[in-house]
């Protein structure tokens, strides 16, 4: 970690999400708790990633978000979700067909299934273009194309015709070609790239990579300008190279627009190269809440350090490395966070009852508390907590994205 | 795709033939064998000598006592649109006439030397009357040749006579029904010889089969004159060629003749052409049918998966899926065709008897008497019939429907429309449904060639003349002709309808393509 520039921004929060609780039904057992008391907020600009195991409910989370969760078997069963000043939850399915795909966007993590196969792509585009905006046929085709253009779809093909006529110049230069060969070329050549652009547009998804399909799929979130996109593991199933392109890809197009971004990743490295603020999550509940560089200083959480010290170092020659049940496991990590002697221990839902400290009366064990100044860490809801009621997990944090170096590769 | 189509209609050639070639081998295998049926008729003529003579001419007439390939290879010759040997000629209304035929060899030459060969020279005339020159020696030739064929026989049955006389070691060599083929009594001594002594009869038999072996001779000179003399005026061409001419009397190019079925002695494709538009009625009323009720009740399943549409539909229709189509037509005919109970719907046929005497449409004449026209009596008609047929379609399908509509709600494009701000009825009917098309599709493939099937039965119940009836006649009666064409058909028909399967599903999926 090398520069520390922190943008303070006194916004309203775009989204703010608390104590969100998500359960399934599970037949005869008894219900599932996906997500168990969540709060988190994203600001204009910034980007939140939340981190965490599979399982642990950050899809469910964000499909909350989206309104998107079945229901039944889902229920949410408490908590709000504030977007624009109203509360996603108590809105109709009508209101919701507005925000979804206009206001809030979500990419997934599967970009070989997420397009539908039967549907050209521009006619997937197109699709959300007309739900949302009101245009006509030929202007919804320019947002189309300008959609797929920001996400660089087109930059195959426009260097390939661009070589082409350096290497038709280079010729005349030489003497080999006509100099009317290049003329033509170059007054034809904003004509060929639209029709190669207008050709795409009538591309079946199945003729494209992963990495070219998710860009498809950016363009479409994208098109209709909304204000926060929920980014469920977009590079997951992508190799390292499109992984790196498509996530410069998403900050440089939430730099233009000043989209808030909700990263779900459960990869250390794309937080601390993409984030500004990291959420942490662990069995459906918040265990640290913190700036992307603080967090990676000085985790303060067991789990949090169990992850970060279960990454291998290039010239690690240990036989075993550490894992994160090495960590958590040891009751001395859960006595390091100050005020640990008023009963602030961390919250961990396999801590031996012996090390657990009293619990205030209540049916949830769980606090999200904030520790020290913008440092918020999941705790056992002792009555010591109850009596200091904390902040709500907030944070406005933007860090100017050039300056984080080489964090990720560094982990 | 052009190169596709033209690939998938050349290999429909060898396919069709295989069908037609294992349909034509099961029925020659089968007791009786191929034109079994013609045998019954025979009985109408009293004289049992005449029977068989009758006899002869029919399997003459018809090679059916050729080898079995070698009817099937004649078949393939004519259906084949390239033809090859000696040009049929076109009558004006249509027929085909072949080059007459030559005449089976006289049997026996070593005992009964064959009369010498001569050749006949005649100038045919020209113009009309030519025409009625050849038709004339047609006739004739006809004529004479069955006159020799039934002279065969009566050679044939005498010499048979003669060995039952003689007993044995003879006898033995008699075929099963009786008759004797001369090729098995090469060393029959003549006139007599063993076994000794000679049955005193054995004189007179053999006094009858010289006496008939000289009328066969006699029958044959005068069947191979006609013959020749045909052949001659048939050479002069009293007709044009039937078809494209390539090469003259070597190479031609004509439309597939069908031949003519012997059980009801007319062309099969005059059958064929009126019996194939009935069974595509009832099938093109029942497939939409069909598809028009199961795939709406697929999908009202799959919205409401486990709720009462699905679990009732679902009930519904494998209860009727599992009614026997020979049960449900009886209980039809009988309950809701009979008049001593409903008696809503005409029991069998596909018109009422006065079709001719109706209007296209319904009328209420100046007496106000309503007549239901041409239209709605056949509307009327087909009812019971199409509905038999449908019934059992709707289980598989709706089922099937059901099962990729659900398979295609988890799909993760459903969760992008879905994220996109998508409608659920937009993403249900546009999104779902349109991929759940796909294998419908394919159930087509599989669904048509068994609704042909299952119509045969239909038919059979309610009496309608179509493809099924037809097959069902031809199979009884094991006649050739119809029997192969009938089998050329519904697989030509069942072949275009999966190629035309695979051209949906190639415009359906833009992943297909053919190329």
């Amino acid at each position: 970690m090398t520069a520390h520039i922190h943008t303070p921004t006194p916004s309203q929060p775009l989204l703010s999400v608390a104590d969100l609780a998500v359960s399934f039904d599970n037949g005869a057992g008894p219900r599932i708790q996906a997500v168990a008391g969540v709060s988190l907020t994203i600001h204009p600009q910034q980007t939140l990633a939340v981190v965490g195991e599979s399982g642990c409910g950050k899809s469910v989370t964000a499909m909350t978000t989206m309104q998107l969760i079945p229901c039944p078997p889902g229920r949410v069963e408490r908590g709000t979700i504030l977007f624009g000043g109203r509360d996603l939850l108590s809105l109709s399915e009508r209101e919701m067909l507005k925000i979804r795909g206009g206001e809030i966007a979500m990419i997934f993590q599967e970009p070989m299934t997420s397009l539908n196969p039967v549907y050209s792509i521009g006619d997937q585009i197109l699709e959300a273009i007309f739900l949302h905006q009101k245009v006509a046929a030929d202007e919804a085709v320019e947002i189309a194309l300008k959609a797929l253009d920001e996400v660089g779809i087109y930059q195959p093909i426009e260097s390939r015709l661009k070589r082409e006529l350096v290497a038709l110049r280079a010729d005349v230069d030489a003497g080999k070609a006509s100099v009317d060969a290049m003329r033509e070329l170059e007054r034809t050549l904003p004509e060929r790239v639209r029709g190669a652009k207008m050709q795409l547009l009538s591309d079946y998804p199945h003729r494209y990579s992963g990495g070219m399909r998710q860009r498809v799929m950016i363009a479409m979130a994208l098109a209709c300008q909304p204000t926060l996109l929920l980014a469920d593991e977009p590079t997951t199933a992508l190799d390292v190279t499109i992984q790196a392109q498509i996530l410069e890809l998403l900050s440089d197009l939430q730099r233009r627009r000043g989209m808030g971004i909700m990263l779900i990743t459960h990869n250390l490295g794309v937080v601390a190269e993409n984030a500004d603020v990291a959420c942490v999550m662990y069995a459906g509940r918040v265990v640290e809440y913190a700036t992307v560089e603080e967090l990676f200083e000085r985790p303060l959480h067991p789990y949090t350090r169990g992850l970060f010290r279960s990454i291998p170092g290039v010239r690690d020659t240990r036989s075993r490395l550490t894992t994160v049940e090495d960590v958590v496991d040891n009751p001395a990590e859960f006595r390091l966070l100050p005020g640990c002697q008023n009963g602030i221990i961390p919250w961990w839902p396999f801590l031996p009852q012996e090390h657990r400290p009293q619990l205030a009366p209540g049916r949830e064990p769980y606090a999200l508390h904030e520790i020290e100044p913008n440092r918020w860490v999941g705790v056992w809801r002792t009555p010591y907590i109850e009596s200091h009621p904390s902040r709500r997990a907030d944070l406005t944090t933007l860090r100017s994205k050039s300056a984080v170096g080489s964090a990720g590769a560094s982990l | 795709m052009a190169t596709y189509l033209i690939r998938r209609l050349l290999l429909m050639i060898p396919t069709v033939l295989g069908i037609t070639l294992m349909v034509f081998l099961i029925v020659a295998l089968a007791p009786g064998g191929i034109g079994a049926g013609l045998a019954v008729q025979g009985g109408q003529v009293s004289d049992t000598s005449k029977v068989a003579q009758m006899q002869a001419y029919m399997e003459d007439r018809y090679g059916l006592n050729d080898p079995v390939v070698v009817q099937y290879g004649r078949w393939i010759a004519r259906v084949c649109p390239v033809r090859f040997g000696t040009t049929s000629l076109e009558s004006p209304s249509g027929d085909r006439i072949a080059v007459p035929r030559e005449l089976p060899e006289l049997p026996m030459q070593w005992a009964f030397p064959a009369p010498a060969t001569f050749e006949v020279t005649f100038t045919p005339q020209s113009g009309d009357a030519l025409i009625e020159e050849f038709r004339t020696l047609q006739r004739d030739a006809e004529g004479r040749r069955r006159t020799y064929v039934g002279s065969v026989r009566a050679f044939k049955d005498a010499l048979a006579d003669h060995v039952r006389v003689l007993g044995d070691p003879w006898t033995a060599r008699l075929d099963p029904k009786g008759g004797a083929d001369p090729t098995n009594f090469r060393d029959l001594p003549l006139g007599g010889g063993q076994p000794t002594p000679v049955p005193a009869d054995a004189a007179a038999t053999w006094a009858k089969v010289n006496a008939a072996a000289a009328q066969m001779h006699q029958a044959w000179s005068l069947a191979e004159e006609a013959r020749q003399r045909a052949t001659i005026a048939f050479a002069a061409r009293p007709f044009p060629p039937a078809g494209v001419e390539v090469i003259r009397d070597v190479v031609s190019i004509d439309s597939p003749d069908f031949g003519v079925a012997f059980s009801r002695n007319r062309p099969v494709w005059d059958l064929i052409k009126t019996a194939l538009p009935v069974t595509m009625l009832i099938n093109l009323i029942a497939f939409p049918i069909i598809y028009l009720v199961a795939v709406p009740t697929g999908v009202l399943a799959s919205i409401r998966r486990g709720g009462v549409a699905d679990i009732a539909s679902g009930f519904l229709f494998l209860l009727l899926y599992s009614v026997p189509v020979v049960l449900a037509g009886v209980f039809a005919i009988g309950f809701l065709a009979n008049n001593q109970y409903l008696g809503w719907f005409p029991v069998s046929g596909l018109h009422d008897s006065a079709q001719a005497t109706m209007t296209f449409l319904p009328y209420t004449d100046p007496s106000s008497v309503w007549h239901r026209g041409w239209l709605l009596d056949t509307v009327w008609h087909l009812a019971l019939p199409v509905l038999c047929l449908v019934y059992g379609g709707f289980a598989v399908l709706s089922k099937q429907t059901r099962a990729s509509m659900l398979d295609n709600f988890n799909a993760d494009y459903v969760r992008t429309a879905r994220a996109k701000g998508v409608p659920r009825k937009d993403i249900v009917i546009s999104h779902v449904l349109r991929n759940s098309l796909l294998p419908l599709i394919t159930m087509f493939v599989g669904i048509f060639p068994a609704m042909l099937g299952g119509s045969v039965v239909v038919e059979r119940i309610f009496t309608i003349p179509g493809m099924g009836s037809l097959v069902i006649e031809a199979i009884n009666l094991r006649d050739r002709e119809l029997i192969l064409a009938n089998t050329f058909m519904i697989s030509s028909v069942s072949l275009l309808a999966l190629l035309l399967a695979d051209i949906l599903y190639a415009l359906c999926d833009p992943r297909v393509a053919y190329e």
